[in-house]
């Protein structure tokens, strides 16, 4: 089945550093990279840990659950590699492993997510390749009173 | 005699917003444009220092360009790359080398032309990036071209600083106020709240107006120890230059768009010349979209956190402002040609060459680069005299 926002073509290659999320992906799970030695959450295409220098990644099962970091709605689509005719949104996910991830929604939403919503990954599949994206729908990105979508100041790092 | 190196030749192409142009024939215009400005020919160089786009077209600049462009034996020949840090940095190399004795006289040269026939520079950048990797996997999630990365950075930015549309509208009403005075700038023509409002939007909550102009041009310094009596302007001399490459992990709970150790690139630079924040006559910083110009205004610490907004609206930085700053309307209105846009601009301010837009009695330039993801950051504090 073909996804909603890209084309065939713009499905990622796997067989490089990121094959693992490939793999926990395609079973429907959100596999991440870890310090094998102290668990620092590290970045995807990271081979050395910045925390203790060890350099054996392991990669394990996260809960695909986290909230907005940032947010955009994309105007422009690009023919030929946009296939909605709708404004999309694009989010990075701050997830509770620590990780954060770049994403867009598991299909085309009205809604903007908002930065400290509540966010629950699944996954879409563009040329048989399946990839993280938040579940969007209207409750879900309601803003929550008791979950502000601002972070106060103090929240920022310095 | 050999002297201490400086900025002795700048030559700038026109800054074409039509298809046309190769990378490597406006390079050769742009250094012969500096050569002569110098008063040097290719015969009197001996250091030779590239800087192309990354990844947008595959015939960009390289080292190449040596032999092509009829340059003799060298003594130094490197492609930088440091994405739009780069330009910055090769003058820093030039001014090394020449320290060193590697060489005499540096041409540090960007050239580029997004602008193709059959698509806009936005489609050029959007095809650009490939599927491996990282990339690959955003690109598979919409993220096509850079508009999006930097919305990112917006929106993150206006929650955590309390900031609105109204800043980013000001800092593009305010590069256009300087463009107006720029014969090289794209877009001249005065630019209100309500043109700015009215402008298409690209990626919430940046609009076609927050975004850089891509160029079809080139641009090229000449850094030498040498003080050739043809040469058309009186040198300009690097009075600190530093970089930061903060490993600012996008991971919980740090910044993963903005923020850093920008400002310690800032100290290091000027202190190395004895200077201050408030010797700073004129800022020329690389201003890909409004909202960096905001984040760096707080990163190097020439405002505090969440008060950039406040200090470009109330004029801070236009025009009889208290910190003139991309003086030729930078990247937003001027030209986006990376890293030679503030560099180019702080040099012609030095030179008392700004003409309408000449900021009265600018000794002093901070010049700034910056590349990637706000990753990568290259600082030169320039000056009118020696010291």
């Amino acid at each position: 089945m073909s996804d909603w926002l890209v084309p065939d073509s713009l499905a990622p290659n796997t067989d490089g550093p990121l094959l693992p999320l490939y793999k926990a992906a395609a079973r429907g799970e959100l596999a991440l990279p870890f310090c094998a030695q102290c668990d620092t959450p590290l970045e995807l295409d990271q081979t050395r840990c910045d925390n203790c220098g060890h350099d054996v990644v392991s990669w394990r099962t996260v809960a695909p659950l986290g909230v907005v970091h940032a947010a955009t709605t994309v105007h422009r689509r690009e023919p030929g590699l946009i296939l909605t005719t709708a404004p999309y949104h694009v989010v990075d996910v701050e997830l509770d492993s620590g990780h954060r991830l770049l994403m867009t929604t598991t299909h085309a939403v009205a809604t903007t997510p908002i930065i400290g919503a509540a966010a629950v990954i699944a996954f879409r599949s563009v040329g048989g390749v399946s990839v993280p994206a938040l579940v969007a729908d209207d409750r879900e990105l309601t803003s929550d009173p008791t979950n502000p979508p601002h972070p106060t100041p103090t929240e920022v790092a310095p | 005699m050999s002297r201490d190196p400086a900025i002795i030749g700048l030559g700038l192409t026109a800054m074409s917003l039509t298809p046309g142009g190769h990378p490597t024939d406006l390079a050769s215009e742009a250094i012969t444009l500096a050569l002569a400005d110098a008063g040097l020919t290719r015969a009197d160089v001996d250091g030779l220092l590239v800087n192309s786009s990354q990844g947008v077209r595959p015939d960009r600049v390289g080292v190449a360009l040596a032999r092509s462009d009829g340059f003799g034996d060298l003594r130094l020949l490197e492609h930088l790359e440091i994405k739009g840090a780069t330009a910055v940095a090769m003058v820093q190399h030039a001014v090394l080398a020449i320290r060193a004795g590697m060489a005499t006289t540096v041409v540090c040269v960007f050239a580029d032309a997004p602008i193709q026939s059959g698509g806009s520079s936005g489609s050029t950048y959007a095809h650009s990036g490939g599927n491996d990797g990282v990339r690959g996997l955003e690109r598979a999630s919409g993220l096509l071209g850079s508009v999006p990365t930097y919305a990112l950075m917006a929106n993150r930015y206006l929650a955590i600083s309390g900031g609105s549309a109204d800043d980013l509208c000001s800092v593009a009403c305010t590069a256009r106020q300087w463009a107006a005075g720029n014969p090289l700038a794209t877009s001249r023509t005065p630019l209100t709240a309500d043109d700015y409002f009215a402008a298409r939007m690209v990626s919430t909550p940046l609009r076609v107006l927050d975004c850089a102009r891509p160029v079809n041009g080139g641009g090229a310094v000449v850094v030498s120890a040498l003080r050739p009596a043809a040469a058309a302007h009186a040198p300009v001399f690097v009075g600190g230059m530093a970089q930061r490459h903060p490993a600012r992990r996008r991971r919980a709970p740090g910044e993963s768009w903005f923020g850093g150790d920008a400002s310690i690139a800032l100290d290091d630079a000027l202190t190395q010349g004895g200077r201050t924040r408030a010797d700073i006559d004129v800022a020329e910083i690389y201003d890909p979209f409004s909202v960096v110009t905001l984040c760096l205004l707080e990163d190097y610490g020439l405002c505090k956190p969440g008060d950039a907004g406040a200090f470009v609206r109330e004029g801070g930085i236009a025009p009889g402002g208290e910190l003139p700053l991309n003086t030729g309307g930078g990247q937003l209105a001027g030209f986006y040609l990376q890293g030679m846009t503030p560099l180019a601009e702080g040099i012609i301010q030095l030179r008392g060459a700004g003409g309408e837009r000449q900021v009265a009695d600018a000794a002093t330039a901070l010049v700034t680069g910056l590349g990637g993801r706000a990753d990568h950051h290259a600082v030169l504090v320039l000056e009118r005299e020696a010291r």
